[in-house]
């Protein structure tokens, strides 16, 4: 079985442990978040090419205090950028996120979610700064932890995002090969 | 070929005054400014230093563009930058040693440490190991069949078994391949490998950042977790109990393995981790050790039953080896009692016996003795050297036999062709009834029975029946005249001897010696002696 390693990254409070908790339902356990920063859990997706292990790497939500370890995006194959509509300075931190861990995985897939999709008439965050973000050539999904609205499609658009890449290593090893 | 056009535009150029110059002029306003540009071009192609120049703008560019494309350009330059090292090293090694210098001293100064580190922990080990029974053992073991130390160690261990092996991608955390033994609950393995990578960067990262170190154990109360790391996978054994150092040298052997044989593999994992199934029995092969409860209870049985069997072989021994005691005891003993038998040594050794003394001829058969003593005579070596004894039986004895000697010496002679005794015949009949009362008397001290036998002998002369007739008759005229002097009857016997045993020395003139009777004592042998 194939096997991806996905981070979640996003400002702090933003939800990223509820789209896990309610992408994967099981948990491995909540309690390492705290000390280790990191929380792992796992999720097997569907795709033409097979079934993908989906390596969940739920990290601490940015804030003053911490900040995302390089050493836990290492090795990542795409990322999940959350941020918080209620809030207009998560767009902000996810878009410095971006450029940090495009800094430090490269240019690997990723899907921008704008989560709290169910209180969207009280967003701080406007139609037009998530265009802005569309015109940079980003994925922008509109999630909802709560109701559950677009989290698999999220999860779904990124793994079939990285599939893409992952025959293009494929093709790319075999020119090698060649 | 690039200098052919130009002679062409020459040839062209030529000025002449004729209607071709108007021509000329039409052309010269129709493609004036495409012919410049045409020689501008052809002088940058031509001119060589522009050319490189130009190139020079773009190359880094064109090489960058190529190399996203495919991997053309790496192959095509791969020999070339081979050669420019062997160049460079040849020219001056210094340089390419500087450029390696702190990859290499890093990678020196880490292996150099984790040997020693090695080194004090089995020192360790060996110092515990060198004064226990058990280490004894094992080092017999090793010696006996010719397997290294270390080897029993790892499989006679019984206080650590390894339960489970995760084969880790470095990079990624991801799980490449996970082995378990079957009563392991094992939990979902994919998180485990995740967690633990997550772990290590988290302790890298927060103690450990600047000594690049990794962590190498993780303890808990009956669990250790062993990683060992390689430059693009990780070994991670769960153990428990106490494993033995020899352990980690199996696990970093394992992992050199497994980078030798999926080194590109590992290099260009992208996910899909089918390609390492075929490292079970890698993996496998480290799930060493046994867990100690179980072997306690599987060889408590066997403890038992050669303990038992060990019991009954020595009480068997013992008895065998008390009977054998006993009976050689007694043997001893009733040859130091025997009459005749003087017993000077008695040696027992590993079952066999020695016998040493004197002994009177006329004593028992220490033979018999010995076999009726129980004893295989055929364990016995006896020697004995012949002596005269002086017990009282064999005084009696001897006298008897003194008294049988000086019967037979008697001789009764007769006159040709008569069985009566001479006067002077007659007169020798005192001194053999006085022999035979004593044989009579000493032979009932010992308890030796006998009878005596009268020979009745004739001369050659005349014919056979006619002298056994005759010795017949001699015999019994001898034995009437003794029973006459009140010897028992049954104590006689007469035997006709005819001519048949004359007298060796008679000659021919001295044929009257052979008509004569003569006595035999016949001891009568009891059985026992």
């Amino acid at each position: 079985m194939i096997q991806k390693k996905i981070c979640m990254v996003g400002a702090f409070g933003v939800g990223k442990t509820s789209l896990v908790a309610r992408f994967v339902y099981t948990k491995f356990s909540e309690k390492y978040q705290t000390t280790v920063g990191v929380k792992i859990d796992k999720k097997v997706v569907q795709h033409p090419a097979g079934d993908i292990n989906l390596i969940l790497w739920d990290m601490a939500g940015e804030d003053a205090l911490t900040t995302v370890r390089p050493a836990h995006l290492k090795g990542a194959s795409g990322y999940i950028l959350v941020m918080d509509g209620m809030r207009r300075n998560t767009l902000e931190v996810a878009i410095d996120l971006h450029g940090r861990v495009s800094g430090a995985v490269g240019d690997v897939p990723f899907v921008c979610v704008v989560n709290k999709a169910d209180l969207r008439e009280s967003w701080e965050i406007q139609q037009s700064d998530l265009d802005n973000l569309v015109a940079r050539g980003w994925t922008v999904v509109e999630t909802s932890a709560k109701t559950g609205a677009a989290v698999e499609a999220a999860f779904q658009t990124l793994t079939d995002a990285m599939m893409q890449e992952h025959h293009v290593d494929d093709s790319t090893a075999g020119a090698v090969a060649g | 070929m690039s200098t052919a056009p130009s002679r062409d535009l020459a040839q062209e150029n030529e000025p002449d005054g004729g209607p071709s110059g108007e021509y000329t002029r039409l052309r010269e306003l129709i493609v004036g400014p495409e012919k410049a540009r045409l020689e501008e071009l052809q002088r940058r192609l031509d001119n060589r230093q522009l050319r490189t120049e130009e190139l020079s703008q773009v190359v880094a560019e064109a090489i960058a563009l190529r190399s996203r494309r495919d991997r053309t350009l790496q192959r095509t330059l791969n020999p070339l930058v081979e050669e420019a090292v062997r160049i460079s090293v040849t020219r001056n090694p210094n340089i390419l040693a500087n450029a390696l210098f702190p990859v290499i001293s890093e990678a020196v100064r880490k292996a150099v440490a984790h040997a020693l580190r090695g080194l004090v922990e089995s020192i360790n080990q060996t110092l515990e190991r060198s004064v226990s029974l058990e280490a004894l053992q094992w080092r017999f073991e090793a010696l006996r069949t010719g397997r290294p130390f270390a080897e029993i160690v790892l499989t006679r261990s019984v206080r650590y078994r390894v339960e489970q092996v995760f084969l880790i991608h470095r990079e990624t955390g991801l799980l490449l391949q996970h082995v378990a033994r079957s009563d392991q609950i094992v939990q979902d393995s994919d998180l485990v490998s995740g967690m633990l990578t997550a772990i290590q960067d988290f302790i890298r990262d927060s103690f450990a950042e600047t000594s690049g170190r990794d962590i190498e154990t993780i303890e808990l109360d009956e669990f250790n977790l062993w990683v060992q790391h390689g430059p693009s996978a990780i070994l991670a054994a769960v153990v428990s109990g106490a494993p033995p150092p020899e352990l980690r040298n199996v696990l970093a052997r394992t992992l050199e393995q497994v980078h030798a044989e999926y080194g590109p593999l590992l290099a260009s994992f992208n996910g899909d981790g089918a390609a390492f199934a075929a490292t079970r029995p890698l993996l496998e092969s480290c799930l060493l050790g046994r867990q100690e409860q179980k072997s306690a209870k599987q060889s408590q049985p066997f403890f038992i039953f050669s303990a038992a069997a060990l019991l009954v072989a020595i009480a068997l021994v013992t008895f065998f080896s008390a009977r054998a005691q006993r009976r050689w005891d007694r043997l001893v003993e009733r040859l130091r009692q025997e009459p005749g038998i003087m017993l000077t040594s008695a040696d027992r050794s590993w079952g066999t016996y020695e016998l040493v003394g004197l002994r009177d001829p006329l004593s028992t058969d220490p033979e018999k003795i010995v076999r009726a003593s129980g004893i295989d005579p055929a364990n016995v070596t006896s020697r004995w050297e012949p002596y005269v004894s002086l017990d009282a039986k064999f005084k009696v004895f001897r006298h008897f036999l003194g008294e049988k000697d000086a019967l037979e010496q008697a001789v009764l002679r007769f006159p040709l062709n008569s069985v009566q005794l001479s006067a002077e015949q007659l007169a020798k009949l005192d001194d053999i009834e006085a022999h035979i009362i004593k044989l009579q008397h000493e032979g009932a001290a010992i308890g030796q029975k006998f009878v005596i036998e009268l020979h009745g002998h004739t001369d050659p002369t005349g014919n056979e029946d006619r002298n056994d007739a005759l010795s017949k008759q001699r015999a019994d005229e001898v034995a009437k005249a003794l029973v006459s002097r009140g010897i028992s009857k049954d104590m006689l016997r007469t035997v006709a001897m005819g001519s048949r045993e004359p007298v060796r020395a008679a000659a021919a003139y001295l044929t009257e010696l052979n008509r004569r009777v003569t006595f035999h004592v016949v001891i009568e042998i009891e059985a026992g002696r």
